[in-house]
């Protein structure tokens, strides 16, 4: 008995051991040519469409590779196509703020006018009077999501959170709220995200510039901005249009300065309000403060200290790593350089309301970075040891953002993290070292550090084989690619990557979502992945279709076509006895492409 | 034998999921998983608030004048009568939010604790590496790969595990309860199904047939799933109601606390519950009695007291802990708001515990009692608190494993539990 618990508690300790690949194979096996075709497409895709395989085939998996290193030389008129219904995705910041207020904001500004509809004025007072919520002095402000933060539990359901106020009221309010909105052109801000979610959805799907959208995804994450922070849902479709798009393949340098600069991090991260203690004295009224008073006064917006938030987190997440090499001094050094650094009129001021009245607008420059020299610390400033004199202005920053570019805990940190995404949840040493000195040779050139992990032994590894957890948003992209299905990218879908634990721009801390299997593996998770295959294969999922074949032939053959189709035709004997064991004569085809979907083979790449 | 060894290994599972589908007897006895043979099963409920609470704008320290003089506009007043935004008094030096008033019953009553200074004694002020360390309970090492509510599983095997020893209310799993003894997640209970209408059982049967042929470690999670799909069928928590006339707050934290007690009640076997609310990282515009600290607070006490009240005479063998990474600085910032600071407040509460005591030492507000001298300094370290409820609650007896490179030490225990 003492021997056959030992046993078991071996098979337990085995079976409990991170994830790692399906299929064991020896190392002295190589990859085949058709699954070396099937390893790039689902890591620098996501995944295979109908005749992709043959497609690679024929030009040669080199050329491939080769070519979507070079987005910009890829046309992409489908994709471009599928997106230019979009509006959200061409409108600046200050056109965001004028047509997508938010409405308790645009309320209050309303009001301040004598503009509020007096229909408008008494199904708000009805809200909020009786309300369950005891604390209903404070519910205007509450209703102006600009100054609150989302709460988390509310982006994790992705759902706005309850509106405080009477229930019952609730509904009204609702209405006659929606029906100014039309009468006047706006629309409420939640479509901006709903819109920038469609993008990214239908970019992954029907973008030929598979690596391109690959790499959005992976610096979102890198660079992480929580959408529910504030005016942030405001600052997204910039960040992804202007900061991280058009640098997701360029230096790391100039990525990052371009982050350091996007106002939607600067907010995220609370930088746009970090001013020098010490530069009250110096605040004069000249044209700038008087432009700045134009908005409504609003106390909180007072700038009046210095705020550690992004100098800590520029470090730890975005270039040197935890254990990179930094102090707290370093942290208070570098949030001096960076004071100053700011947005002007972070929340659009009074856009919808003045466009209305006036037919002018927000300032073409609201929502935009600029360096406000008056609140900059223009001492002299020590970080990592490089002396930073006094004087320097907006150039403090910058000279912070070089060091940290060109230090080697930033190559190293970049360089594993690069390796973990595109080869394992265990970066191969020797590959990271090698992925390092590219970064240091070639200053910090991501497509060149690309090229030594796609080209490298151990990317195409038997072991990195099909060892990666497709992350939710990878799931369902390749799912409705596999099937050729057409989606438009709507809230439905992305309904389906939030429920499985991954809504787009809706993690709240910066680290961004993890890249390795065990925060993706777990019981709830793993339900929700098979019934996003049955509701996909069913065409339960409004705004995504799939359109079936079900060939002549057999339940095995029909099955087969299917197994081949998502996934390679590699899958244990066993299990393709097991699943056809499943179907009966008269079961239709979408039980049988559900459960593939559903499979374990399938939830890797 | 171990339950768990029937779950994970592959071979047998097909025999295991027979057993648990044909056999009432092994049903019934998970079913009246609350009974064991040692007596009542003890549950803790742990909930995590993400972001670092203000601690002193929770239990205010209103007999000291530094805290007035460094919040000049967030402070909370000094307890006086009719004032509703005013501190709730404890023990005439330190004061609940207004926004909690829902905890002063169980302060009178004895039941609620509080630990005040407490936390992680690295110095941290990073929220990922300060949870980390608060679920790996570790504190200065990243590289310890469960959390400690999962190396309490390990530390007690208890032969009639039910698959819901542990659950975690949440999307995805919490570091805290990572590692080898399984656990479950959920957002809710009535979606933890294979949800296709008519075909949903047939489908079941299929995936599982599928899960079950396989060696590696997904599918294995797969298998687990289903035994835990079946089993909450079982107990129908479809048809719950709260008692005692509590009203849970209808926001995704009530929601979760709600799930928690009907896993409860149900009987399935529940030690170990988790969840968490985020949001406190109130680094702008933190309000005072009002405002976006008191709102939370209030979402926060009013779930935790509507679960006081729904579970009963059931708390006799329930504590509920709470926690947060770290405090915040003592003096408000310049954006009205607060910083990463160190020491925090911890609640514990159950009809077991002795409570109506603020336990700790206090440091003081003074600025050469402050820790780097801006921080509320710590003088309960949070392995304390958390052995004396692993030890005292839920019996442990190898504490020592759970806490890896600390010097347990039951003379530490604050005594909050008897």
């Amino acid at each position: 008995m003492k021997k056959f618990v030992a046993f078991m508690l071996l098979v337990a300790l085995t079976a409990a051991q991170p994830l790692v690949s399906a299929q064991k194979r020896t190392k002295s096996q190589n990859l085949t040519e058709e699954q070396r075709i099937v390893h790039v497409l689902n890591r620098l895709g996501f995944g295979a469409r109908p005749g992709d395989v043959e497609r690679v085939k024929s030009m040669g998996l080199e050329n491939y590779i080769n070519q979507q290193l070079n987005p910009e030389k890829i046309t992409d008129t489908v994709a471009d196509n599928k997106v230019s219904d979009l509006n959200v995705l061409n409108m600046s910041t200050a056109e965001l703020y004028e047509k997508f207020p938010q409405p308790g904001q645009l309320l209050r500004q309303l009001q301040a006018r004598g503009m509020l509809p007096a229909d408008l004025a008494e199904a708000r007072e009805n809200r909020v009077k009786g309300g369950a919520n005891t604390s209903s002095a404070e519910m205007p402000k509450n209703d102006s999501m600009p100054t609150q933060e989302m709460s988390p539990d509310a982006a994790r359901n992705n759902q706005n959170p309850q509106p405080p106020g009477n229930p019952l009221e609730n509904e009204k309010y609702r209405k006659v709220l929606q029906d100014y909105y039309r009468e006047n052109g706006l629309q409420q801000p939640q479509r901006i995200m709903a819109e920038l979610h469609a993008s990214r959805i239908l970019r992954a799907v029907y973008s030929e510039r598979q690596l391109q959208e690959v790499m959005v995804d992976f610096w979102t994450n890198h660079f992480n901005v929580f959408a529910g922070k504030g005016a942030d849902r405001w600052l997204l479709p910039s960040y992804d249009r202007d900061t991280i798009r058009p640098n997701a393949m360029s230096k790391f340098s100039t990525l990052l300065q371009a982050t350091a600069q996007s106002p939607a991090m600067l907010f995220y991260l609370d930088n746009f309000q970090s001013v020098s203690p010490n530069a009250n004295a110096n605040r004069g009224r000249g044209p700038l403060q008087r432009l700045l008073a134009e908005r409504a006064p609003q106390p909180q917006q007072q700038r009046r200290g210095i705020n550690e938030n992004y100098a800590r987190e520029l470090m730890e997440l975005h270039t040197l790593g935890v254990d990179g090499g930094y102090t707290q001094k370093d942290v208070q050094e570098v949030a001096r350089c960076f004071t100053g650094w700011t947005i002007f009129q972070p929340r659009g001021g009074a856009a919808a309301v003045n466009a209305m009245r006036s037919g002018e607008g927000a300032r073409r420059n609201a929502g935009t970075f600029f360096f406000n020299q008056r609140v900059h610390d223009d001492g002299e400033k020590t970080v990592l040891g490089h002396k930073i004199p006094a004087g320097g202005g907006i150039k403090d920053g910058l000279t912070v953002l070089d060091i940290l570019a060109h230090h080697p805990s930033t190559a190293k940190f970049i360089a594993t993290k690069l390796v973990r995404h595109f080869v394992s949840d265990n970066p191969p040493q020797a590959l990271v070292d090698r992925v390092a000195a590219t970064y240091t040779k070639s200053d910090g050139d991501i497509r060149e550090m690309l090229k030594t992990i796609f080209f490298s032994k151990e990317f195409n590894s038997n072991e990195a084989y099909r060892a990666k957890i497709k992350r939710p948003f990878e799931l369902v992209v390749s799912a409705i690619r596999t099937l050729g299905a057409e989606t438009n990218g709507g809230p439905q879908t992305h309904q389906w990557i939030a429920r499985m634990g991954e809504p787009l721009y809706g993690f709240q801390t910066p680290n961004g979502y993890s890249d390795a299997a065990e925060s993706w593996v777990n019981t709830g998770g793993l339900l929700e992945r098979m019934n996003f295959g049955l509701a996909l294969a069913n065409n339960r999922i409004p705004g995504t279709k799939v359109s079936l074949v079900k060939l002549n032939g057999d339940q095995s053959k029909v099955m087969d076509d299917y197994l081949k189709t998502v996934l390679a035709g590699e899958i244990s004997s066993a299990t393709r006895e097991t699943l056809l064991k499943q179907l009966e004569p008269a079961d239709p085809v979408t039980k049988v492409v559900g459960l593939i979907l559903g499979t374990p083979e399938f939830q890797r790449q | 034998m171990n339950r768990r060894f029937f779950l994970k290994s592959g071979s047998i599972t097909l025999a295991s999921v027979g057993m648990s589908l044909s056999a009432p007897s092994f049903l019934e006895r998970l079913v009246l998983g609350n009974e064991t043979k040692t007596g009542k099963r003890k549950t803790l409920i742990a909930i995590f608030q993400r972001g670092a609470v203000d601690g002193l704008n929770v239990v205010v320290p209103f007999g000291e004048s530094n805290y007035y003089e460094l919040r000049p506009s967030i402070a909370i007043p000094k307890p006086a009568s009719g004032n509703a935004d005013a501190a709730i008094n404890l023990d005439g030096f330190f004061g609940l939010h207004p926004a909690i008033n829902s905890f002063k019953p169980l302060w009178d009553s004895k039941r609620l604790a509080i630990i005040h200074a407490s936390g992680s004694p690295d110095n941290t002020r990073s929220h990922f590496d300060a949870q980390d360390y608060m679920e790996s309970a570790t504190p200065g090492l990243k590289s310890t790969s469960d959390g400690w509510l999962n190396r309490y599983l390990q530390s007690k095997k208890d032969p009639e595990s039910s698959l819901f020893r542990a659950v975690s209310i949440t999307k995805t799993m919490p570091r805290v309860l990572q590692g080898r003894e399984s656990a479950v997640a959920m957002s809710s209970i009535s979606e933890f199904q294979i949800r296709a209408g008519k075909s949903s059982e047939n489908l079941q049967n299929g995936f599982e047939a599928i899960y079950a042929r396989e060696n590696d470690s997904l599918a294995g999670m797969g298998r687990e799933t289903f035994e835990a799909v079946n089993f909450l069928k079982k107990a129908n928590p479809a048809q719950y109601q709260p008692e005692n006339g509590a009203a849970y707050p209808r926001n995704p934290f009530g929601n979760s606390l709600l799930q928690i007690a009907q896993l409860i009640k149900a009987g399935v076997g529940l030690e170990i519950a988790f969840t968490d609310i985020g949001g406190w990282d109130t680094h702008v515009n933190q309000g005072n009695s009002r405002g976006q600290l008191g709102n939370l607070l209030q979402q926060f006490s009013t779930g935790i007291a509507a679960l006081y009240q729904d579970l009963g005479p059931r708390m006799d063998d329930v504590v509920v802990l709470t926690m947060s990474e770290f405090g915040r600085t003592v003096r408000e910032n310049g954006n009205r708001g607060t910083d990463h600071g160190h020491a925090n407040a911890m609640f514990v509460m159950g009809n077991s515990v002795r409570g109506g005591k603020v336990y700790g030492q206090w440091p003081g507000l003074k600025s050469d009692q402050l820790y780097e001298g801006r921080d509320l300094a710590l003088t309960t370290d949070f392995r304390d608190v958390f052995a004396e409820i692993a030890t005292r609650h839920l019996g442990s007896k190898d504490a020592k494993s759970i806490f890896p490179g600390y010097s347990l030490n039951t003379s530490k225990f604050k005594g909050f539990l008897g």
